[in-house]
């Protein structure tokens, strides 16, 4: 009786039929003769739920709180019928050893078959001199990251914190927060990243199921993530953009451009710069998403997005030579000096012109 | 082996068997339990440990002050907002900043949504299955089952014997199928578990019921604050603006969007009244024996007091949830908290992976000092396998607040105990209807499921709170008064050279305040103390010990290696680790 | 290379920029402060307009920020055009078409000839040399600073401008896919791209004065020169290339 892709389609409303005729067209893209299409139908009828193993480092778990808000599919749903959440210690039934003993088993018998999810990073400062600041069962997470990612199908890297490093990654970086694709011998299982503080549920189950229903991973873009999602800027596609267009800004909170909807590009809106798929999907089913309640973007799909200045500043903020400035404020300066001096060196060059008119008389 | 004698009364005594629950499951966060059961299978010892710390505080230092409520609003993802609210507020209290009638509306029915939010989730998903037992719902008789939610909450409309046979069917497949995900290796047949199959299948039904539901709760929070996780805010207001009745209404809240609010928050009410509170009551009913956990609830207790009825005034009459403090038991003596008084609330670091510079015992936040410092030598183990922690020396990234040097507890049920001791009157009927109905007295409030009971009861009064201030919002409207945001101070030019300030809420898991000192228009100290660093804190300089370890101590465990128990008592807290130590 | 220099004594004018080259001068010079005053205000906007966004074909309608914007790429393309067909004369024009490209780096008398004119601005010498070209100093600085900036403002350009072309365009595939990365983030392109545009118009203010200063002072003729092509001497005196 075990739950299978067949049963998760079912479950999806895919009639039997239309479930065939997706093995034969899946028999084809594979370069197979229709007669193989039985085998394929036999295949999804009868092959488990793909373990998942949901990993928590430094973290805020936004991100799965973020996906349980999932309205399609349901959270519910992913968890019961399309995956097997077998470890994820922020709901998982079992505590301490019982816990930790569900990952042995997991990589020890699905090695190779089964999905590493990350939410949260791990911290390398403290490692660096024998100390640690994510401990699981002792040990360093680090230790257990590594293990699992090791024999993985594939990692997911959940939201800004695995993709990126994210807040506790923000300068100075206490910890040494690292994103998973920088961590040292992570091994080579392919990472999808599936950034944002948090992703956007829909788009997290989406990624999930993508991977189940095509049986391949979703092509991502030269950084690591899923073109579908992040090909384009929260600015290309903002019901606001027109108000950008026509040179129609809010200046200041709650102003009458504010109540009119106009553009929050000089309230520092990082639309413009931002990868996401806020401004098409938005959140909580559609609902709205942050620029639709009047703030601005604060880019936070993007790597670094907390150290470019404050997030209300159209310009970003440069910190150099222990003073804080914007682009402007530091090209202003540089002009004023070389006017400055070219003004000075013009007096110069007159005065001493002038001297020497006098000496040729 | 030493037995000791702690200040706040416990008698610690580590001759027994360490038993080490590491990961703590369930939780936010990382955290690790320690204890020792003597030969009766009491617990005579309780250790426990954060686990993960980040260094927010540090990062803090030097930022944009009007930014920080997006820093620390990563303190947690699952109190999600409650740390922004407690940041704007200590920037404008700083800054002299006042916000309009609207957005404190605006921003309490956010925070209420919180607590309905979180609460409904710790309950379902975090510790019910403490008490509930998935397998044994499989035996259940789905017309048994009908007949038992009929009769618990006669509102509910999915309650027919054919409702609970299609999740009956669904939950036997799942098991079937041989992949429990995340119910595998959980303590199944463990005797701990006292429901009847019936009661099982109603709370797994209403496990995954909840989980379909909790996500509309927080949609007000998306169209005021644009998204959930981690709405938007703003120091000064709140960010959206409103336009009721002008051209380009549609560019801001509107009619339309006032009445999704209105409806999520009548759903709300309607969720938490049908299925949460009477779930608590009947399966209260099969566990009302077992009371455990109740710590230092029963003596010290603390609350800040939130949901300001009128906007900018803090004052205890004029917030919605009381504030106060009990130490020692004395509930006839509520005493005045004030937060910016040194003496009052300061943390110490003797047993956590801090330092202070020589000589400092505790510190005031305005004042505080967060620089790590690891160190597990004298612990069974090496410095990155522990084996055991040793609870003489440093062993938690918690650092340990006191309020005038009491260990304290927070949340719920110390706001209903604060509550009932200050005559909070919709508080006080609810805790006597709750008795009333269990059967049980007053100290059995004192207790896990005391704590359990105090968080639904706790959702049920917020969801109302949320209808109030909706109605609050549309008479502002009505009156002509559109105002989101204050406008004044936005500016960091018109800011003093030095200035600071606090802020505070009351967090899900209770008692949260952040304080801020601004130089020269940046960060120059932001320190917060949150909820869970009061319940989860290690020992101090005195030898108390925090709530957390107080609430395992004298727990009977029935089998030493399957840490149900432990886990009850630790879940009833609601444990936040990423918060405790941020 | 001294081939006049041998010669003339009391020299005639000299052909030296062809008008190739002086068109790309004077459009690029046009581009860059075209794009130097659509940038800063793509950068920082005007207060808002009146009206609504998108009036059709009422006069109302507005689409400032567009049409700042669309003269911004507009006077990029020219730009970049500019510059491609600018190196294609280095190729094929006279050998003053290459100066710029390449100074003689490895030649001792060129540091010499950048030293003499330091100290000809530092009013420690009584006059400058004589040049048919640019003079060392020029040729290090346009090299330097103009050169190498509008390859980077190209660059950075195209970058930002590859992400408004999408993520399937060839733009974003030359351009944006590796130059994003590499400075981090989008955001940190459009601050290093604005920054770009301060040092660019730096080399412009050096250059004008220096140019209308040269004018005056130096033995030789300047902006006529980038006008005519003709190179114009005030002394019959050796011309000092070669040094
Ligand atoms: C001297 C040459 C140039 C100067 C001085 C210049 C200046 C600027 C400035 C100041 C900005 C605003 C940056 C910000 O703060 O976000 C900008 C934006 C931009 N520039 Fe340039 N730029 C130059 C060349 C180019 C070129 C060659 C391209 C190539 C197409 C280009 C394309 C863009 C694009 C796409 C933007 C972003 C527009 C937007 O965000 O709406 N620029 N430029
Ligand atoms: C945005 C403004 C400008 C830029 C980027 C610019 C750039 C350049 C460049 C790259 C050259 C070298 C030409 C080559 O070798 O192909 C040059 C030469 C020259 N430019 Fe400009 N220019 C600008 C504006 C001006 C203006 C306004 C003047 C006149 C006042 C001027 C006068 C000259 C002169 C006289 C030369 C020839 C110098 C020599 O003979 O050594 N330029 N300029
Ligand atoms: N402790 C804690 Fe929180 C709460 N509630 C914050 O203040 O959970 Ni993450
Ligand atoms: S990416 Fe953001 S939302 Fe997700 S865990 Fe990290 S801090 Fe939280
Ligand atoms: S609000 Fe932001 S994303 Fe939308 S058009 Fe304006 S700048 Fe772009
Ligand atoms: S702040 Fe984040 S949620 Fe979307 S609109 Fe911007 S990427
Ligand atoms: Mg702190």
């Amino acid at each position: 009786m075990t739950e299978t892709f067949y049963d998760v389609m079912r479950r999806q409303g895919i009639t039997r039929r239309s479930f065939l005729k997706f093995c034969s067209l899946t028999a084809a893209a594979m370069g197979l003769s229709p007669a193989h299409a039985g085998e394929i139908a036999n295949a999804m009828e009868t092959k488990p739920r793909i373990p998942v193993l949901w990993l928590h480092g430094l973290e805020c778990t936004c991100c799965s709180e973020s996906f349980i808000r999932s309205a399609h599919p349901l959270a519910k749903d992913v968890i019961l019928s399309m995956i097997s959440l077998d470890y994820d210690d922020t709901i998982m039934a079992a505590a301490g050893h019982e816990a930790e003993a569900i990952i042995e088993e997991i990589v020890k018998e699905h090695k190779g078959k089964y999905i590493l999810a990350c939410e949260g990073n791990p911290g390398l400062e403290q490692e660096k001199t024998g100390g640690m600041s994510c401990i699981i069962a002792g040990k360093p997470y680090t230790e257990q990251l590594r293990h699992v990612a090791k024999d993985a199908m594939a990692i997911i890297s959940w939201g800004s914190c695995a993709s990126w490093g994210c807040v506790q990654a923000a300068s100075p970086n206490p910890t040494g927060a690292t994103p998973i694709h920088k961590v040292p011998d992570i091994g080579n299982a392919p990472i999808i990243k599936v950034p944002g503080c948090p992703p956007i549920a829909e788009v997290m189950t989406a990624v999930i199921t993508y991977i189940l229903t095509f049986e391949r991973l979703p092509s991502l873009d030269r950084q690591g993530r899923p073109k579908m999602f992040y090909s384009q800027r929260i600015h290309d596609k903002c019901y606001r953009r027109p108000h950008f267009d026509a040179g129609q800004f809010v200046e200041k909170w709650d102003d009458e451009a504010a109540r009119k909807g106009y553009c929050l590009y000089k309230m520092g809106c990082k639309g413009p710069t931002t990868y996401n798929a806020c401004s098409t999907i938005r959140w909580n089913g559609g609902l709205s998403f942050p620029i639709q309640a009047g703030h601005p973007c604060i880019g936070c799909s993007e790597d670094g997005f907390w150290d470019k200045g404050s997030f209300y500043d159209r310009l970003s903020g440069i910190h150099q030579f222990g003073i804080e400035s914007n682009a402007d404020e530091v090209g202003i300066a540089a002009a004023t000096v070389v006017g400055g001096a070219v003004a000075a060196h013009a007096a110069v060059s007159a005065l001493k012109r002038t001297q020497q008119k006098g000496d040729q008389e | 082996m030493s037995v000791i004698q702690t200040p706040n009364g416990y008698t610690l005594d580590n001759s027994g068997t360490r038993h080490v629950v590491d990961p703590v499951t369930r939780i936010e966060g990382h955290m690790r339990a320690e204890v020792n059961i003597d030969k009766n299978n009491i617990i005579t010892n309780a250790v426990s440990s954060g686990t993960i710390w980040r260094g927010l505080e540090v990062i803090l230092k030097g930022r944009d002050p009007r930014d920080a409520w997006a820093f620390v609003q990563r303190i947690c993802g699952v109190c999600t907002g409650t740390h922004a609210l407690t940041s704007v507020r200590a920037v404008e209290d700083a800054l002299g900043i006042n916000i309009p009638e609207n957005a404190n509306s605006i921003r309490n029915i956010m925070q209420l949504s919180l607590q309905i939010h979180d609460h409904l989730v710790h309950f379902y998903h975090l510790h019910a299955l403490d008490w509930v037992n998935p397998v044994n719902a499989l035996k259940a008789d789905p017309k048994a089952t009908s007949a038992l939610q009929q009769k618990v909450s006669p509102h509910h409309p999915n309650s027919s014997p054919g409702y609970f046979r299609d999740v009956q069917n669904r939950l036997k497949k799942f098991v079937a199928s041989g992949q429990l995900g995340p119910f595998k290796n959980g303590y199944w047949t463990n005797p701990a578990y006292l429901l009847p199959p019936e009661a099982d299948l109603m709370a797994v039904t209403h496990y995954l019921e909840a989980l379909d539901f909790q996500k509309e709760i927080m949609k007000t929070r998306t169209i005021f604050g644009g998204k959930d996780t981690h709405p938007n805010w703003t120091v000064g207001g709140v960010p959206c603006p409103i336009n009721i009745d002008g051209t380009g209404g549609v560019g801001a809240l509107n009619m339309v969007n006032l009445n999704q609010v209105h409806e999520i928050i009548k759903q709300t009410k309607t969720f938490v009244d049908n299925v949460y509170v009477p779930d608590i009551l009947a399966i209260g009913q099969f566990y009302k024996g077992w009371l455990y956990g109740g710590g230092i609830s029963g003596s010290n207790v603390l609350a800040y007091g939130d949901i300001p009825d009128k906007a900018n005034d803090f004052s205890p009459e004029n917030m919605m949830m009381p504030r106060g403090a009990i130490i020692n038991g004395k509930f006839d003596e509520v005493h005045e908290v004030d937060h910016r008084d040194p003496d009052q609330i300061q943390e110490f670091v003797p047993h956590s992976w801090y330092k202070y510079p020589e000589g400092v015992k505790g510190l005031h936040p305005w004042d505080g000092i967060t620089d790590p410092d690891y160190d597990v030598s004298t612990a069974k183990g090496t410095s990155q396998n522990i084996e055991e922690l040793d609870e003489s020396a440093s062993y938690s990234w918690i650092k340990a607040p006191r309020w005038k040097g009491h260990a304290m507890e927070v949340g719920p049920l110390a706001r209903y105990v604060v509550g009932y001791a200050s005559g909070h009157e919709y508080w006080t009927e609810q805790i006597k209807m709750t008795l009333k109905t269990l059967d049980v007295p007053l100290s059995a409030l004192f207790s896990t499921l005391g704590r359990t009971a105090a968080r639904a009861l706790e959702a049920a009064w917020a969801a109302d709170q949320q209808l109030y201030f909706f109605d609050k919002l549309m008479t502002t409207i009505k009156n002509g008064d559109e105002s989101t945001h204050g406008g004044e101070m936005w500016d960091p030019k018109d800011w003093p050279a030095e200035s600071k300030g606090v802020g505070w809420t009351e967090a899900p898991r209770g008692a949260l305040a952040h304080w801020i000192r601004i130089k020269d228009t940046k960060i120059d100290n932001y320190q917060c103390i949150v909820a869970t660093t009061w319940n989860g804190s290690p020992r101090d300089e005195a030898g108390n010990i925090g709530a957390f370890e107080a609430s395992m101590m004298g727990t009977k465990v029935e089998v030493p290696h399957e840490p149900v128990e432990i886990l009850r008592n630790i879940h009833s807290f609601d444990p936040c680790l990423a918060c405790s130590t941020h | 290379m001294t081939t006049m220099a041998d010669t003339a004594h009391s020299e005639p004018a000299i052909y030296v920029y062809e008008a190739p080259l002086r068109i790309w001068h004077w459009i690029n010079a046009l581009a860059i402060l075209t794009l130097a005053f659509t940038g800063y205000f793509i950068g920082s906007p005007f207060p808002t307009m009146p009206g609504e966004a998108s009036g059709g074909y009422s006069g109302e309608a507005n689409y400032l920020m567009g049409y700042i914007r669309f003269v911004h790429f507009a006077a990029a393309w020219i730009f970049i055009i500019g510059f491609l067909g600018r190196l294609y004369w280095a190729i094929v024009g006279n050998h003053h078409a290459r100066q710029l490209f390449m100074p003689p780096f490895f030649s001792a008398s060129f540091w010499e000839g950048v030293f003499h004119e330091a100290k000809w601005y530092l009013f420690m010498v009584k006059e400058p040399r004589k040049y048919t070209g640019h003079n060392p100093m020029a040729v290090l600085f346009m090299f330097g600073i103009l050169v190498w900036g509008t390859v980077f403002m190209i660059f950075t350009g195209l970058a930002l401008y590859g992400e408004g072309a999408g993520m399937d365009s060839w733009i974003y595939t030359y351009f944006s896919g590796w130059i994003i990365p590499l400075f981090g983030q989008s955001q940190d392109v459009h601050t290093f791209h604005h920054l770009g545009m301060w040092f660019i118009l730096m080399f412009v203010m050096m250059h004008i004065y220096v140019a209308i200063r040269e004018d005056i002072m130096s033995r030789q003729s300047l902006i006529s020169t980038m006008v005519s092509g003709w190179r114009m001497f005030k002394d019959d005196r050796d011309v000092d290339d070669g040094h």
